[in-house]
């Protein structure tokens, strides 16, 4: 089969792979329609976690179940499905919980020893293990294009909102619109919020905010700290989603939050490290939750219900549509942040 | 009349800090230098960040001007906040130590040490307001701070 595969530092490549298959009765075996490349293949792509050369990569995919082994319930062979981008047991405490991301048995796809060595969904085929938890039906009249953020950012940016308090009426700033800013901006708008601040500095990623219902803030024209005060008469937001992952996209998220405010962390770090002045945050009395790497399982059926009603729409998101075969220009689209979101069909 | 932020308001702010009493006795035990950043606000004319510098010993102030990031740097304390932010601790709208508290300014250094200062902090605020101010902001657009019209 044909997949993308890391070749190094800022390389890709797509090549002759062996094909996925079944190798444990839980398994399903995916034959992708469309996949995407994720902001967190960047992590990937910049060495920033680790991926061999020769290691297949990617974890956003929607497609059609080609097989299955003998221990799977739910699906059969020819049903639509989205894939969960990290592969939980279902079955530990901590599945139990709805708190997937921290099962006992954690794994991701196309993430190499990081992930538990498991393929890549940028692939013609990918194997789900334990598919009855880690695959999702795509319910008909829903195209592929709308599913497949389900299995990844589109229910990040619908969990971060919905963990983070909202309250009716409630000022909330996402910082950094990109793919998981834009929605946040959409979940935070369905859970409650009265104004959305979409804070960021690309003109395009300001437009999609804004078609997605927030108030955009060109950050490289005003200083973020003083235009969500100026809003919010001095106060600051009440709640903030940093969307970005990275420690400036933080300090500005504890620059715009208001006293007794909130700030969840959305966007993915790894091995950044920052100085903080405990001091000041508790005299603010700040809560500060990061949202770790989104539990899609428990979130996705309603983010998918989301979508089906017409609440959460995906498509503004997605710039280009290439074939499979040219994903080294869709990382170095994404990867130059000319393009918002890179889908990739077989 | 000094244009705020310049090397010409720091002067003028020097000799007010050193012309009071209240001052060198407010801080007569203070040691060590402080860096203001006046964070940029490109719609308020300030593109960039702008780094101020004074440097306090004593009751005494040795020096102070507009510094380079990198000499700014290396201050015992560093206050950061966005330019608006400073003009209203100029104008006696915020309290800069409850603006620290609060999150509208930053600091970097020892905070119990600047807390046990609030007596000079104050007085170093008042003093701001008896140095005659033109604000960066309030300029025909094309003022650079520190360089005057044009950049020149």
């Amino acid at each position: 089969m044909r997949a993308v595969v890391y070749e190094g530092i800022g390389s890709v490549s797509v090549r002759d792979v062996p094909d996925a298959k079944v190798e444990e009765p839980a398994d399903a075996v995916v034959r992708v329609t469309t996949s995407a490349i994720c902001g967190s293949d960047l992590h990937f792509f910049h060495g920033k976690a680790p991926l061999d050369p020769g290691e297949t990569i990617g974890h956003e995919a929607v497609g059609i179940v080609e097989s299955v082994g003998a221990a799977v319930e739910r699906f059969r062979p020819g049903d639509r499905v989205v894939v969960a981008f990290d592969i939980a047991c279902g079955t530990c405490w901590f599945c139990r919980s709805g708190q997937t991301q921290l099962c006992e048995d954690f794994r991701n796809l196309g993430a190499g020893i990081f992930g538990g060595g498991l393929g890549g969904a940028q692939a013609e085929l990918v194997r789900v293990p334990l598919a009855d938890t880690n695959l999702l039906a795509v319910p008909p009249g829903v195209e592929d294009e709308r599913a497949l953020f389900v299995g990844d950012v589109l229910t990040t940016g619908y969990y971060g909102a919905a963990i983070s308090r909202i309250r009716g009426g409630d000022v909330v700033a996402v910082v950094g619109a990109g793919p998981v800013g834009f929605f946040c901006v959409q979940g935070a708008l369905l859970h409650g919020a009265g104004e959305v601040l979409a804070l960021e500095m690309d003109p395009e990623r300001l437009a999609l905010a804004e078609r997605a219902g927030a108030v955009p803030i060109d950050v490289s024209a005003r200083n973020a700290q003083t235009a969500v005060a100026e809003r919010t008469e001095g106060r600051g937001a009440d709640v903030v989603l940093e969307a970005v992952g990275h420690p400036a996209a933080l300090e500005s998220a504890l620059d715009v939050v208001r006293r007794g405010g909130s700030v969840t962390v959305v966007g993915m770090y790894t091995s950044e490290t920052v100085e903080i002045p405990v001091g000041i945050w508790w005299a603010r009395a700040l809560t500060v939750r990061f949202a770790g790497i989104c539990p899609v399982h428990a979130w996705w059926e309603r983010a998918m219900g989301e979508v089906v009603a017409g609440r959460i729409d995906p498509l503004p998101i997605v710039s280009h549509r290439l074939s499979l075969e040219d994903a080294p220009l869709g990382y170095e689209l994404f990867d130059a942040r000319r393009a918002t979101k890179v889908l990739l069909v077989p | 009349m000094a244009v705020f932020p310049s090397d010409e308001w720091f002067a003028a702010y020097v000799d007010r800090i050193n012309g009071s009493a209240d001052y060198r006795e407010a801080a007569a035990t203070w040691e060590g230098d402080l860096a203001f950043v006046f964070q940029a606000e490109p719609d308020r004319n300030v593109p960039d960040d702008i780094w101020g510098w004074l440097d306090l010993w004593h009751g005494e102030c040795r020096a102070g001007r507009l510094v380079d990031p990198l000499e700014g740097e290396q201050a015992r304390y560093v206050i950061l906040a966005p330019y608006s932010r400073w003009k209203q601790v100029l104008a006696g709208d915020l309290d800069p130590i409850k603006g620290m508290m609060q999150g509208k300014l930053k600091l970097r250094g020892d905070l119990p040490t600047i807390l046990r200062y609030v007596r000079a902090a104050n007085e170093l605020v008042q003093l701001t307001m008896s140095v005659p101010t033109e604000f960066i902001d309030e300029l025909p657009h094309g003022w650079q701070a520190g360089r005057g019209e044009g950049g020149a």
